[in-house]
């Protein structure tokens, strides 16, 4: 194993140009993977995790999305310069990905086996009932109960919980290198988040496959990810070790979220805190700190130009000029 | 875990099939198009009577126990007339349907999946063809090809296919936006295969709707062409011709137009009811 990361994003830009302006989804964010490891892209709807996590796969919409500028490496290779057949390989292979919403997400008149062995026929050349023999030994480690027979169910059959559970065994199906999850427990209820979180570590752990969760609940966070990036407006503003956000937030943006989270090892008289105002216009940003128009610390130095990514203390980043380890909470 | 027990398993046809047999007016019109078809098949075997075969001494009779439906003007059994008749219209309303599926499923998924210059190019042929008569261009076609029963399944399934192509690049493109096509690109899935694997076979339910409803279309094209005369050739039956050489005689023995008429109403209605519960029961929001 190399001390490379297994993925490095570079300065990505994903811009929309649509009618109105050029929408920056995301605006020169970098990040790193290593293999196994769990990283977590947290931030309110609308902030680019999802625009962030496609354009590793290369499935932005085109027109009316581009990735305007960057580089994503993984295993050393740019996946913006591949030929296109050469990324198609990759799909499913090397990276998979877990979606939101598993009912969308399946065609309704394909059975789940069906579906599961779309990627093992497409990536490992196993067809027929050595592949169906696949699918149920991948239903059976994701805990599905009689997969000899859910196999031939449609999905409509499944209950919510149990589609995540197929969506999981189609990721994993040819042993990927890195799995992303867009929110994958935001359609669930809390029980099946809590068994569905753990049967996705349990597996990546196994498997030391890399996970990029992608999740605005920093509850989960703390629990499975290593490292954080919070990201705000198509841009990082904070990343470090989970410990470092969660006990130690530099940035009064990922102060904000943590403060808005009900805590347990708070006094339960505690206050929940709302962020106020909206999120900026990505059309239109302000000329300085994102953030600046909500944050209750701005001062002048903040309006007039984007604050630079400082290191607070070794492997904890944050782009505030306020940047001091936190020490109320320490 | 999560739940043990285990449902009957059943297919999306599975339930769409229970659903269609709840529905009286469908099962009817499923049934006589049924019984309609059996009649066609077995009548030959038992009949006394052959469709060509003309008896000069008993023309224009009225219904009798001799001859059911009572003879025509050249003394011919206008049941057994009716019987072969009916060969016609159905192998219209199926073969043409055929073409109209052959043509309009391909060019349709390609026009919807490619998008851009294919597209455009193929749905403002489809406009053309869309903006004609119907009926003139069976004609034309019809005079351009020839008089054979096959030239008129072909002429009339030139002209029908468009809105089966409309239909299935409509619900391709809707589809194309859905998560799980996504999810296909995901796990390596590329342009033709996600078509022919992921987009027409959810848009399979409203194209069998559209073409159950296109074959009485199909059927009354022909009724048409034979009524003026341009359809399959004499001494082979069609309805069409049956009232056009009925009106001839039409106070006379009435029954000659009436029979025909209503055989390709009672037809008609039927793959029209017939189709109307197939699109309640293939109707994804009547889901339960």
């Amino acid at each position: 194993m190399s001390d490379k990361p297994l993925l490095e994003v570079r300065n990505l830009s994903t811009y929309f140009y649509t009618q109105d302006g050029i929408v920056k989804a995301v605006d020169g964010v970098s990040y790193a993977v290593d293999r196994g490891e769990t990283i977590a892209l947290v931030g309110e709807s609308g902030c680019g995790k999802t625009v962030s996590a496609l354009s590793i796969l290369r499935l932005i919409p085109e027109p009316p999305g581009k990735i305007a500028s960057g580089e994503i490496l993984f295993d050393g290779i740019d996946i913006l310069t591949l030929p296109k057949d050469r990324m198609l390989d990759i799909r499913g292979d090397r990276i998979a990905m877990i979606f939101q919403e598993p009912l969308t997400a399946l065609n309704p008149v394909l059975t789940i086996g069906l579906q599961i062995t779309e990627a093992l026929e497409r990536h490992r050349n196993m067809h027929g009932a050595v592949a169906l023999e696949e699918a149920i030994r991948l239903l059976k480690i994701v805990g599905i109960p009689q997969p000899d027979q859910r196999v031939k169910d449609y999905p409509h059959q499944f209950s919510g919980g149990m589609r995540q559970r197929a969506m999981i065994a189609l990721a994993i199906s040819c042993e990927p290198e890195l799995i992303i999850a867009d929110e994958p427990t935001t359609v669930v209820d809390v029980t099946i988040q809590a068994q569905l979180l753990e049967l996705i570590r349990g597996i990546t752990e196994k498997l030391n496959t890399a996970l990029i969760l992608i999740t605005h609940n920093l509850g989960i966070v703390a629990r499975y990810a290593h490292r954080v990036y919070v990201m705000y407006a198509g841009h990082i503003i904070e990343h470090g070790s989970s410990q470092d956000i969660y006990h130690h937030p530099c940035h009064p943006y990922t102060r904000g979220l943590l403060a808005s989270v009900p805590r347990l090892d708070e006094p339960r008289k505690t206050r929940l805190q709302p962020i106020e105002g909206q999120p900026p216009d990505l059309i239109q940003l302000p000329p300085g700190c994102a953030f600046g128009p909500r944050c209750p610390h701005v001062i002048d130095a903040c309006r007039q130009a984007v604050p630079p990514m400082t290191e607070v203390s070794p492997g904890h980043y944050a782009a505030c000029r306020l940047a001091v380890p936190d020490r109320k909470q320490s | 875990m999560i739940t043990d027990t285990v449902r009957p398993h059943r297919s999306l046809w599975g339930d769409a099939f229970i659903r269609l047999r709840r529905n009286r007016l469908a099962v009817t019109g499923g049934v006589i198009i049924l019984l309609i078809a059996l009649t066609t098949i077995i009548y030959p075997f038992f009949s006394r009577y052959d469709f060509a075969s003309q008896d000069l001494n008993a023309i224009l009779q009225s219904p009798s126990m001799k001859h059911f439906l009572g003879t025509d003007e050249l003394g011919r059994d206008v049941f057994t007339r009716l019987i072969y008749g009916a060969r016609t219209s159905l192998s219209v309303g199926i073969f043409t349907q055929l073409i109209v599926l052959g043509i309009g499923l391909p060019l349709g998924a390609i026009s919807g999946a490619a998008g851009g210059r294919a597209d455009n190019l193929i749905m403002r042929f489809v406009d053309v063809i869309y903006a004609f008569p119907d009926l003139l261009l069976i004609i034309l076609l019809r005079a351009i090809l020839g008089g054979s029963i096959y030239m008129i399944f072909l002429a009339i399934g030139l002209v029908s296919w468009v809105n089966v192509a409309r239909l299935v690049r409509g619900q391709t493109l809707a589809l194309k936006q859905r998560d799980f096509v996504t999810a296909a690109r995901v796990f390596g899935g590329f342009g033709s295969y996600i078509t022919t694997r992921h987009l027409l076979p959810n848009s399979l339910g409203p194209v069998i709707v559209a073409v159950t409803f296109n074959i009485p279309r199909a059927i009354f094209a022909e009724a048409a062409l034979a009524y003026i005369g341009i359809g399959v050739k004499p001494p082979t039956p069609s309805w069409g011709a049956m009232i056009r050489d009925g009106n001839n005689v039409i106070f006379a023995a009435p029954h000659l137009v009436l029979f025909p008429a209503i055989a390709i109403g009672i037809l008609m209605l039927s793959f029209t009811f017939l189709g109307d519960g197939l699109r309640d029961a293939l109707d994804p929001r009547l889901r339960r």
